[in-house]
């Protein structure tokens, strides 16, 4: 590279660009420079919304499983009765492990990674529907996640640690009736059998019908063990106010808790205490106690990470415009929770998981980032929701006012959000989709239902900007709609449930079946329409079927880049 | 019969008495400073640095260290940490100053995909790794401890990612050092008897911390 033309003629560039009216001010070079910025531990994003928050009242939560490598199946497990003296087996799961689809299937193979630990069960056991954690159970019990990472020396990879993340949210999901109860049973296990091995600091948004809970776990460090009579994990829940909003962006949101506020907080009793003895808290500081700051500290902003943790931020600033957020304000100042200035609907939450962070400081299509077709996936130097990396994503609705069967629904998106669809589970439902339990990373199946997300999402890759219309036209007929239809189903479900709930189950069950197989269809189709129309980057109408093929517009200030960049590169002459 | 079991107790008491006091003698003294670093990339050396820190015990650490950086001894060189590479030294400068050889290499044996993915390693190249740095300390006298503390799930079939990393290290080993469940099979136990190396079995990874006390003082 010529460095002598490179002030001058970076400008050059700079300029073509900021002519094309795409380069947003205040951003510039400290942005570019990010685009070498290593994202690391950085995953998913979970969104939870009170119940007095939502235009219909649910109480929602979110998880965007962003992994990019990890298995994305589901299995729903029933309901069971069991023994008195009977155990349960605790099983050690790892998030990120796969296997070969010759060898079998996830949800199965997982148990030959015995953790060693047999506990004593409990007498019912809830029905739930479950991908790499407990999503949402028959009582209406559902769960969103978030990794937050803890203090180094609290990690715990050792064997003495029986309970991982994923095994956790299964018992918790299957003993409890109620968020608070879910939060007990997770927390009073993880104390008592050590938490950690697979996983560190996690986040798991918690709610019912009723309430959402944020719940912070952590490990203890690997030198604890069950016989030192010390709790074997450190935890934290806050309830989100009933009529506020909140979200976990991989960084630990709890900051002060009153445990006399029962109402409000709960707390394993280690949870200062610990701090103090790790060195993470001086009680003679005069601070009070703070747990994210004690365990999980973030530091920097929006801003001074170049949009590496914007998330915080954006949310804030898309449920809440009014408050004027600013992206300077370092993350761990940002409020825990805020009332949005209007009230939120399920599809406000779809669509804050496809968040791009498009008009922002962050935007990932400004300037030429995002190539001739804005394309938000060339640009990876800023974390935005919507990151293209998800296996898949999930909306959960649990609602007051209806039998659980009925009121608690979990939206499954598979693959990247922008370029999915939202299908529902019901809470009652006695099976899921079999498309839904099958199907890897590695090899290509029609059978998956994953692959026909990702089938069209690969051809929208070809003239983002173009087909990403396509995608929406495809999104309005058959997410939107279906939503706009949720009153009707339930109507339905709900008279036959009044006659015999199990005619409701059926039902429900039915429907959602159905309603996965049109729509898994639907995009398997859209997939191969999208190949046909942008096919080596022509413009083919299938319908007229003419002899001129026309071409995606290539915007001129492109083209100016393009000729900049010339410059730029161009030899030193001597 | 009813005298034989008694007896046989005795024995098998006498036996484990020996076998303690004979593990207790036979634990290595080696000298600092030492680099501890990882055999497969898993988090069982964030585990085993941690032990060091609470026995009190200075060390340098390096996820991926080859010959030449053991060669540069404390301080690695002034290598820093960067994308895929991490270093770290708590090593006291004062009493072992830049560049001092390495009495002690302590190796964390566990596989993990994700973590030699995040390191730029496949298992060929992380046994080509360990195999070449193995050498080294054989060559320079260099004491070599395997430790697994990663228990049963951090085991497999023999040809599997562990036991592969296992295979790399524990064999050449001056001492080793495994918690019980990871010696479920008996494999380190039969390993260290075929090649006469020093095997002390823990509990839990908090045994460890006696042990590197006594070893590194």
């Amino acid at each position: 590279m010529n460095f002598k033309r490179l002030i001058p003629f970076g400008l050059t560039l700079v300029l073509a660009v900021l002519l094309a009216g795409h380069a947003p001010a205040g951003t510039g070079q400290s942005a570019l420079a990010a685009a070498d910025a290593v994202i690391a531990g950085e995953g998913c994003t979970s969104i939870l919304v009170g119940r007095d928050a939502s235009v219909d009242g649910s109480v929602m939560t979110t998880h965007t499983c962003d992994c990019g490598t990890c298995d994305w199946t589901w299995r729903h497990v029933p309901a069971a009765d069991h023994k008195t003296g009977s155990t349960r087996t605790v099983y050690h799961i790892s998030q990120y492990k796969t296997w070969p689809p010759a060898e079998g299937l996830k949800w199965d193979l997982y148990k030959k990674d015995l953790a060693g630990l047999e506990i004593p069960q409990v007498a019912h056991t809830y029905a739930y529907h479950h991908g790499m954690f407990g999503y949402m159970n028959e009582k209406q019990v559902s769960i969103g996640e978030s990794t937050i990472g803890c203090q180094r020396k609290m990690q715990n990879s050792t064997p003495a640690a029986k309970l991982d993340l994923s095994m956790l949210t299964l018992l918790g999901i299957e003993r409890a009736a109620t968020a608070r109860e879910a939060i007990q049973v997770m927390g009073s296990l993880a104390e008592k059998y050590g938490y950690g091995f697979h996983d560190d600091g996690e986040m798991l948004a918690v709610a019912d019908a009723k309430e959402a809970w944020i719940f912070e776990i952590m490990p203890v460090g690997p030198l604890w063990t069950p016989e030192s009579g010390k709790p074997g994990a450190v935890w934290a829940a806050e309830r989100v106010p009933d009529d506020e909003v909140s979200v976990c962006p991989n960084e630990s949101r709890i900051g002060e808790i009153d445990l006399a506020n029962k109402d409000v907080f709960m707390a394993s009793p280690n949870v200062v205490s610990l701090a103090v003895e790790m060195g993470y808290y001086d009680p003679k500081s005069g601070k009070p106690f703070s747990f994210k700051r004690a365990y999980s500290p973030v530091e920097g902003s929006a801003m001074s990470t170049n949009g590496r943790i914007q998330r915080l931020w954006r949310f804030f600033d898309l449920v809440a415009p009014s408050k004027k957020f600013k992206p300077e304000t370092p993350n761990m100042d940002l409020p825990f929770s805020v009332k949005p200035d209007k009230k939120i609907s399920v599809q406000d939450v779809m669509a804050m998981t496809r968040d791009r962070s498009y008009g922002t400081p962050f935007d990932p299509v400004q300037g030429i980032r995002g190539g001739p077709f804005k394309n938000p996936n060339y640009y990876r130097g800023t974390r935005v929701i919507d990151h293209g990396l998800a296996e898949y994503s999930t909306v959960t609705q649990s609602r007051a006012g209806f039998p659980d069967p009925i009121g608690g629904i979990v939206w499954i998106a598979f693959g990247s959000q922008d370029t999915s669809c939202y299908m529902p589970l019901y809470a009652g439902m006695t099976e899921i989709p079999k498309s839904f339990m099958v199907g890897d990373h590695w090899t290509f199946s029609r059978d998956s239902v994953r692959w026909a997300f990702d089938y069209a999402d690969f051809h929208v890759q070809v003239a983002y900007s173009e087909a990403i219309k396509d995608v929406q036209a495809a999104q309005a007929k058959y997410e939107t709609e279906l939503v706009q239809r949720t009153p009707e189903i339930d109507q339905q479900a709900l008279a036959l449930y009044k006659k015999k709930p199990a005619k409701a189950a059926e039902f429900l069950t039915g429907f959602a079946i159905n309603n996965a197989t049109t729509v898994t269809n639907a995009w398997w189709k859209l997939g191969d329409d999208l190949l046909v129309k942008y096919n080596r980057l022509y413009l083919y109408n299938a319908e007229k079927r003419g002899f001129s093929r026309g071409q995606p517009a290539t915007p001129d200030w492109w083209k100016k880049a393009a000729r900049a960049f010339d410059i730029l590169m161009e030899p030193d002459k001597k | 019969m009813t005298k034989r079991i008694p007896l046989g107790l005795a024995a098998v008491a006498a036996l484990g008495l020996a076998f303690l006091v004979a593990g207790q003698q036979a634990l290595p003294k080696v000298g600092l400073p030492i680099l501890t670093t990882s055999a497969g990339q898993s988090t069982d050396v964030t585990t085993l640095n941690i032990v060091l820190e609470d026995a009190g015990i200075a060390y340098d650490y390096c996820d991926v260290p080859t010959p030449e950086m053991v060669a540069d001894g404390v301080g690695l060189g002034g290598r820093e940490s960067g994308p895929g590479f991490h270093v770290e030294s708590t090593t006291d400068l004062a009493k072992s100053p830049a560049g001092t050889p390495y009495k002690a290499v302590i190796f964390a044996i566990g596989a993990s995909l994700k973590g030699m993915g995040a390191s730029g390693l496949t298992l060929d190249s992380e046994e080509a790794r360990l195999k070449k740095v193995i050498e080294f300390c054989k060559q320079k006298k260099i004491f070599v401890m395997a430790v697994h503390i990663g228990g049963e799930s951090k085991r497999g079939p023999a040809g599997s990612d562990n036991e592969r990393m296992i295979d790399a290290v524990a064999p050449l080993a001056d001492y080793l050092v495994v918690t019980k469940d990871s010696n479920k099979d008996g494999r380190f136990t039969k390993l260290a008897a075929a090649k006469k190396i020093p095997l002390t079995e823990i509990e839990y990874a908090l045994g460890l911390v006696d042990i590197v006390k006594q070893v590194f003082q």
